[in-house]
């Protein structure tokens, strides 16, 4: 019966013949172990048909022909290769390769050590050493400043240490391996999951720095709840994983999909996984998942760690415009660290300008505009200056935890409603799969940051008695990074869909449109941003006398939240088409929300507008559900 | 259906993202400060972004092939003499020395505190060798290409007394 299970394995030891491996099997069947649980999370085995399958495509995932289909025959193959007798040696025995499957058959079967092949896992014994697990976090990388696209985000696993300090923790993430240079396709083969996934582990600190030092991105810490002997279980998990890879879908077989089954693992009784697996799930948000995590109640803390652009912004806050300037002039090198202890500013100043200058040396340095022996004497010099001065008793610059991102509206949208457009009422019915909008409220998202993933829009018009397509964006993102007295960056936008438009005449009519633009925000109070963007605008319909039109033009806008729950975003935008169908399009809109909750709110946007010497005024008053 | 919708994604995406920059993976190794590994170029990119999930590295710290705990390991590098270095220490070192340059100098920081902790630094003595090193900052970091080897080296010059 072995024999049959693993055809073809000559090492197969005198022991499994014995008859000890029948009796096992014998057992596993009689117990069901096939259908347990925590069989099912072990192999990442998901309802298929009438039957299940497996995620994981690497066939070395699995002992049995079929395992990838049939929980019972992997069961006993896995059984039989425990009896595996010797194994080349730049192997692994299967006890240590499948090491979370020996624990738990183990613990359900009550291997007798005597009739069992006991294998030596010096690879997995000094690993298991090195991490120790103690508990594990689910660390979340917030939006990357200025680029909205990375709402998308990710998520990694912490597996927290003996060790106190959490920077010598371990981070165990799963990513498509691109190679070097992804190039034209890899959208494309990152949507037909023609990437492979791998899991892979580096120091904690590694990943800080890579997030918060080099892309400038706050890290949210989810502590879970798991304990210490769960967080082992997790890490046999990720060992058995190690070595496999599974076909990687940019959207729904991504990283944190994947790491909810490590978390699984650690305890199998949660099902984190299931919501974001089906048919109709097309993606897995990484934010979403630690959402899952919370509403199961795992999650026992939240911690914030702030980027190096968030720490900088913090030094400066309270800085006068002078004491910037100096700082400014020692990371130019213009002017010596020396000069500043030299100065007549008392002693907190003098180390707040050169802790700042410090940190901005190492962001220039991080962002490629200083050369490396440049930066090490600018760096070493200031710092150098700085060990005069010092240290305070308590932390000189503390920064307030803000509104973590499980905290802000969720993910997708629709919005009913309806309104008025000269000359007919209407009725609007809208879905956006993801993410958020300047209109939407930032509580949790970084301001200013929007992406409308999706983005479509029906209305129905009285007078005609016809429903119509009134929007379909693929994809709408705005960037509105404000500049500072330290940092200049520009505010971008793109747009790429199918909306309806004014035309020649006097009706609108569905246009391809593509929509770009550049140009400069600034920050108005504490919530607010003023921004003024060039645009250029490509629309194509033949509707059109010449099929298109290429235009350029400009919007400027003021975004402000004028209560807590209460934003409003006022814009202007002209448009010039010079090339196609020449003419003008002018608009003005005042568009208001109103949180009720977190999860709904109220807008009403007013909207006038003139295109081809025709006007309209558009007002509509929406219902906004996020879920 | 599923296809249809993925298919009207991915030319869409293709479109926007014809913008994406073939960027170099720069890596940026050896034993002194600014050897923080970073890239730049593809990672900046609005299709990069989307999905994070990716990496672009060839594979050296798989798990597996690399220890835990070690991702390059400090081989290349001058070893120290003094004795209560050890390799994650060093490894630490090399991997955080700008961080640990900055604590250090500021007399206080995360950075300076798992040093302290790697190198069996117990905490209530930690006040006095955060001073001590601070104070030592030049005798540590003697000149701009400092390596770690000497680094270490120095550190257990100033602080031990």
């Amino acid at each position: 019966m072995a024999a049959f299970l693993l055809p073809g394995s000559s090492s197969m030891a005198a022991s499994a013949a014995d008859g000890y491996l029948g009796k096992l099997q014998q057992l596993a069947r009689e117990k069901g172990l096939a259908r347990e649980r925590t069989w099912e999370v072990l192999l990442h085995y998901k309802p298929d048909g009438a039957g299940v399958k497996s995620l994981v495509d690497d066939p070395r995932f699995f002992n049995a022909a079929d395992g990838r289909k049939n929980p019972e025959s992997e069961l006993l193959a896995t059984l039989a290769s425990f009896f595996t007798a010797t194994v080349r040696e730049s192997e692994e025995h299967p006890q240590c390769r499948f090491i979370a499957r020996y624990t738990w058959l183990n613990e359900r079967l009550g291997f007798d050590p005597e009739r069992l092949p006991k294998a030596a896992c010096p690879k997995f014994e000094k690993a298991v050493y090195e991490v120790n697990p103690k508990s594990i976090v689910l660390v979340f990388p917030n939006t990357l400043l200025n680029s909205p696209s990375s709402m998308f985000g990710h998520t990694l696993l912490r597996i927290n240490t003996t060790l106190e300090n959490d920077l010598l923790s371990h981070a165990v993430s799963y990513a498509a391996m691109t190679g070097e240079n992804p190039g034209a396709l890899y959208p494309i083969k990152g949507l037909f999951g023609l990437y492979e996934g791998r899991y892979s582990n580096l120091p904690y600190y590694e990943k800080v720095k890579e997030y918060n030092d080099i892309e400038q991105r706050d890290i949210w810490e989810y502590h879970l709840n798991l304990e210490p002997e769960e967080a082992l279980r997790t890490f046999l998990h990720v060992w058995e994983m190690k070595d496999v890879y599974s076909d990687y879908y940019f959207f729904d077989e991504n990283c944190s999909f994947e790491l909810l089954f490590l978390i699984e693992a650690g305890r199998p009784s949660l099902r984190l996984a299931d919501e974001f697996y089906g048919m109709w799930r097309f993606w897995v948000i990484p934010v979403d998942t630690v959402r899952a995590a919370q509403k199961l109640g795992i999650v026992d803390r939240v911690s914030y760690r702030p980027s190096r652009y968030t720490k900088m912004l913090r030094i400066a806050s309270g800085m006068d415009e002078g004491r910037k300037d100096t700082a400014l002039e020692v990371v130019d090198g213009k002017l010596p660290s020396e000069n500043v202890l030299k100065s007549v500013l008392p002693i907190t100043e003098k180390r707040r300008v050169l802790d700042l200058a410090a940190e901005l040396t190492q962001y220039r340095f991080s962002k490629g505009k200083l050369e490396q022996d440049e930066y090490q004497k600018r760096f070493l010099d200031i710092l150098a200056a700085r060990s005069t001065l010092g240290t305070p008793s308590e932390d000189p610059y503390p920064i307030a935890t803000p509104t973590s991102p499980d905290q802000g509206h969720l993910s997708a949208r629709t919005r009913t409603g309806g309104g008025y457009r000269s000359d007919s009422w209407f009725g609007e019915f809208e879905w956006r799969a993801a993410y958020h909008e300047i209109t939407d409220l930032d509580e949790g998202y970084v301001p200013g940051a929007q992406i409308n993933f999706m983005d479509l829009s029906f209305r129905y018009y009285f007078d005609d008695d016809v429903l119509r397509l009134h929007r379909l964006h693929l994809i709408n993102i705005l960037s509105l990074a404000p500049w500072n007295s330290i940092f200049r960056p520009i505010s971008w936008k793109v747009t790429v869909g199918v909306e309806e438009v004014l035309l020649a005449d006097s009706k609108d009519h569905p246009v391809f449109r593509l929509n770009a633009g550049g140009g400069l925000s600034t920050a108005i109070g504490r919530t607010g941003i003023a921004y003024l963007l060039a645009d250029a605008d490509l629309q194509a319909s033949t509707r059109l006398d010449n099929d298109y039109a290429l235009g350029l033009g400009g919007t400027a806008g003021l975004m402000v939240n004028l209560l807590k729950d209460w934003k409003v975003n006022l814009w202007a935008q002209g448009l010039f088409y010079s090339a196609g169908d020449e003419h003008q399009a002018i608009a003005a809109a005042l568009q208001q929300t109103l949180r009720l909750t977190t999860n709904n709110s109220i807008s009403l946007d007013a909207k006038r507008e003139r295109s081809f010497g025709n006007y309209k005024t558009d007002v509509v008053m929406r219902w906004n559900w996020y879920y | 259906m599923k296809k249809v919708i993925v298919i009207a994604i991915a030319f869409s995406l293709m479109l926007v993202g014809s913008a994406l920059a073939a960027g170099q993976a720069r890596t940026n190794a050896g034993c002194g400060l600014g050897t923080l590994i970073w890239k730049d170029g593809a990672n900046d990119s609005v299709l990069y972004q989307a999905f994070q999930c990716t990496t672009n590295e060839t594979g050296n710290w798989v798990l597996g092939i690399q220890t835990f705990g070690i991702t390059t390991g400090t081989s290349e590098c001058q070893q120290p003499k003094n004795f209560a270095s050890n390799e994650r220490a060093n490894e630490f070192m090399v991997a955080n020395m700008d961080n640990l340059a900055r604590d250090i100098a500021q007399g206080r920081g995360e950075t300076l505190d798992a040093f302290a902790e790697l190198t069996g630094v117990p905490a209530d003595k930690r006040p006095e060798f955060n001073a001590q090193l601070q104070s030592g900052f030049a005798r540590i970091f003697t000149s701009s290409d400092v390596q770690m080897a000497s680094v270490m080296d120095n550190i257990a010059a100033v602080s031990t007394k």
